[in-house]
């Protein structure tokens, strides 16, 4: 009786178009892929946009003013490059044409610009990284903060800066870290709320305070004195990250390496570390940028220009030869951003699962 | 190698007792193992013994000396987790090389070591594998052989099996008591599997809640249980449970009355293996209601005077269909009476 009923639907069954349904299925796809490119091109445009502009203007300004010529010229042989491989990648799906297509829209590109823009390009706005006096070149007169310094001084302190910050994060972290996340102690989950608290604050509030602290204690405009404030502020936030990236390493491993004779200490730097590398290089890579890119307190905690590191560096360029030299600023800026810029391209993938650490916890 | 003893061991957590002052003593070279269901602190005792834990009560003896006070890197012992836990960071011949690295074993000796117990458990051709290029089965037989490289006085085996799928299992089993022969190492192998703890053991040591309820050989466990929870723990398919009331010399179990040897009073539950009930024209009419051929025997539900029971048939083939009536019958010496209130075995039993 149960194999008559089949019997009866079969007929419906066969008459289920299986080629339309797929097809709908292909467009459907297609259009779904066609849209989240448009969509992503459109929304990446305002950020790359500024950047790109940003490095022509450093290439090709002179002296007096910034012309948009360049610019323009650029985007109207790149743009139309960008949305011929985006066809190109949604109608082929082989990786190969994909490859090839890519390296032919390159090589067009390379050559377009160098035929339309190539006689416009020089280094002279990179003057600065040679020469310590151009501002006094361009105004004729010495800076707001005295004689002016050497990017590369600047550039050491900031180095200084971001690196030994990065250190203390880095050992200050993963310790707290890994003992808030094995053991139990009184005021546990106070101190965890504490942590998330701290960070929700804005530490700009505790600016004046901090301040006056830095002069009593006689740390103002030195640039321990500015790491230690600077790490204080940042490390809940990743205490609280490698706490997240401890919970997900099992117990059983650290177990095990103890009854292998291993000491709590060694079973941490032997066995769970190792587990924990991703977490490890992801805060360094963040903790470093973030150091890099400081701007607010060591404009407030540092003065004298032997101190200055990068962002107070362009701040004074900008602030002495904005208006009348543009292409010295765009250059400063390119040669400050290219550290962050290039750490965050190689370590891209780190950083993405520091989030996945975080929400584990 | 070693004799191990617990003496009243227990440990308690806040609010909680995992391990309820337990007896045990294991014999030099014996492989047992602890038995029971998720919970009722055999993990717990496997981790006192290895010295991750400190019991709150009693004294835990290797060969007569007491080591509460030794720390779990100097007790040798060596643990496989129901995880494995590997470390995913090094290779398969680091870890198994890695327990004597804190053993002042040179490194050319301790590879050498590490060769021979990799041929032993037969992963000879992975030592330069990572752990995550193992299959579960070969993750299983490195940890193992990383638990036995440093020579342990106590070899500990926590769910071993768990996570292997079943034909894996069979072969493990059989593997795992051979190596253990083979070294002749202590082995306490803690397990919620029945047949694992039968099969691979000498002796079967049952807990429950922190408790141990009984201990004693597969047979003992099976024929003579003390608790009832011995009873429904041990067997597959599980014992039919009737509860009964017993005065004046006999049982009410639910329409039934069953006469009784010995003397009983009170709430009663009655036992009765599935195998230990037949068909048979002398006895109480059933109806079947439920038939499902196992292989080489067939599993029955029926109701009858005494309740719902399960019963079992040999031979491949059913002979009664769903809504069949039979009569079952029982022998008395095969039923078991339990007091209902704290579980004991009841010396009583059924009369012919």
């Amino acid at each position: 009786m149960l194999v008559d009923t089949l019997g009866a639907q079969a007929p419906a069954a066969a008459r289920t178009d299986w080629h339309a349904l797929a097809r709908g299925a292909r467009v459907k796809r297609f259009a779904g892929q066609s849209a989240l490119l448009a969509f992503l091109l459109i929304v990446s445009v305002p950020i790359i946009l500024p950047y790109f502009w940003m490095v022509v203007i450093s290439f090709t300004a002179r002296s007096g003013g910034v012309s948009t010529d360049v610019l323009w010229t650029s985007c109207a042989v790149i743009v139309p490059a960008v949305l011929i491989y985006s066809a190109v990648h949604l109608l082929a799906p082989s990786p190969r044409v994909r490859v090839i297509a890519a390296l032919i829209l390159l090589v067009a590109v390379g050559a377009l610009l160098a035929a339309l823009v190539g006689g416009q390009l020089h280094v002279a706005n990179y003057r600065f990284l040679w020469r310590t006096n151009i501002i006094e070149e361009i105004r004729s007169k010495a800076t707001a903060g005295g004689q002016f310094p050497s990017v590369w001084v600047a550039f050491r302190n900031s180095l200084a800066l971001a690196l030994t910050q990065t250190l203390l994060i880095l050992t200050v972290a993963s310790l707290a870290g890994y003992y808030i996340s094995r053991f139990a102690f009184r005021g546990r989950e106070a101190f965890l709320q504490g942590l998330l608290v701290l960070h929700a604050f804005p530490a700009m509030t505790l600016i004046i305070p901090i301040f006056l602290i830095l002069h009593w204690v006689g740390l103002l405009d030195t640039i321990p004195g500015v790491i230690l404030v600077l790490t204080t502020i940042e490390l809940p936030f990743y205490v609280f990250v490698m706490k997240g990236f401890f919970d997900a390493v099992p117990w059983d491993i650290e177990m095990s390496a103890m009854t292998d004779g291993a000491s709590r200490r060694q079973a941490f730097r032997l066995v769970v570390l190792p587990q924990v590398r991703v977490g490890l290089i992801a805060i360094a890579v963040f903790a470093f940028i973030r150091a890099w890119e400081e701007y607010i307190f060591v404009r407030t905690m540092l003065i004298e220009n032997k101190n200055w590191v990068m962002s107070l560096y362009l701040f004074w360029v900008s602030d002495d030869i904005m208006g009348v030299d543009y292409g010295i600023v765009a250059a400063v800026s390119v040669f400050y951003v290219l550290p962050s810029l290039l750490l965050y391209v190689f370590c891209q993938k780190y950083l993405t699962q520091m989030t996945i650490g975080g929400i584990r916890g | 190698m070693a004799r191990i003893e617990l003496k009243n061991v227990g440990k308690n957590w806040v609010g909680a007792t995992a391990v309820d002052r337990i007896d045990l003593s294991i014999e030099d070279g014996a492989f047992i193992a602890v038995l029971g269901p998720s919970g009722c602190g055999k993990t717990t005792t496997l981790l006192m013994l290895a010295g991750i834990y400190n019991p709150t009560t009693g004294d835990i003896a290797f060969d007569g000396a007491r080591v509460n006070d030794v720390e779990a890197r100097d007790r040798n012992v060596g643990i496989v987790f129901q995880s494995y836990a590997l470390y995913p960071s090094m290779t398969v011949l680091e870890n198994i090389m890695f327990p004597l690295r804190f053993k002042k074993v040179e490194r050319a000796e301790a590879e050498r070591r590490a060769r021979e117990i990799a041929g032993l458990v037969r992963i000879d051709a992975l030592l330069e594998r990572r752990p995550s290029q193992l299959s579960g089965g070969q993750q299983q037989r490195v940890a193992l052989a990383r638990a036995l490289v440093k020579r342990p006085h106590l070899l500990l085996l926590d769910e071993p099996l768990s996570n292997l799928d079943a034909s894996l299992r069979l072969s493990m089993r059989t593997e795992i008591r051979r190596i253990q022969r083979e070294l002749g190492v202590t082995t306490i192998l803690v397990t919620h599997d029945q047949i694992e703890a039968t099969t691979m053991a000498d002796r079967i040591v049952v807990m429950n809640a922190g408790r141990v309820e009984q201990e004693g050989t597969a047979k003992d466990l099976y024929e003579q249980p003390k608790t009832l929870f011995v009873a429904s723990f041990i067997g597959s398919p599980p014992i039919n449970l009737f509860d009964g009331h017993a005065e004046d010399g006999a049982i009410k179990v639910h329409e039934a009355t069953v006469p009784l040897n010995g003397s009983a009073r009170g709430n009663v539950v009655l036992g009765l293996r599935p195998e230990s009930i037949r068909v048979d024209s002398t006895g109480t009419p059933a109806r079947i209601i439920a038939v499902e051929p196992m292989g080489r025997e067939v599993l029955y539900s029926a109701d009858c005077s005494l309740g719902r029971v399960h019963f079992l048939e040999a031979g491949a083939e059913a002979r009664h269909r769903e809504g069949d009536n039979v009569a079952l019958a029982f022998s008395p010496a095969d039923a078991l009476l339990f007091d209902k209130s704290d579980g004991q075995r009841l010396d009583a039993g059924i009369a012919a």
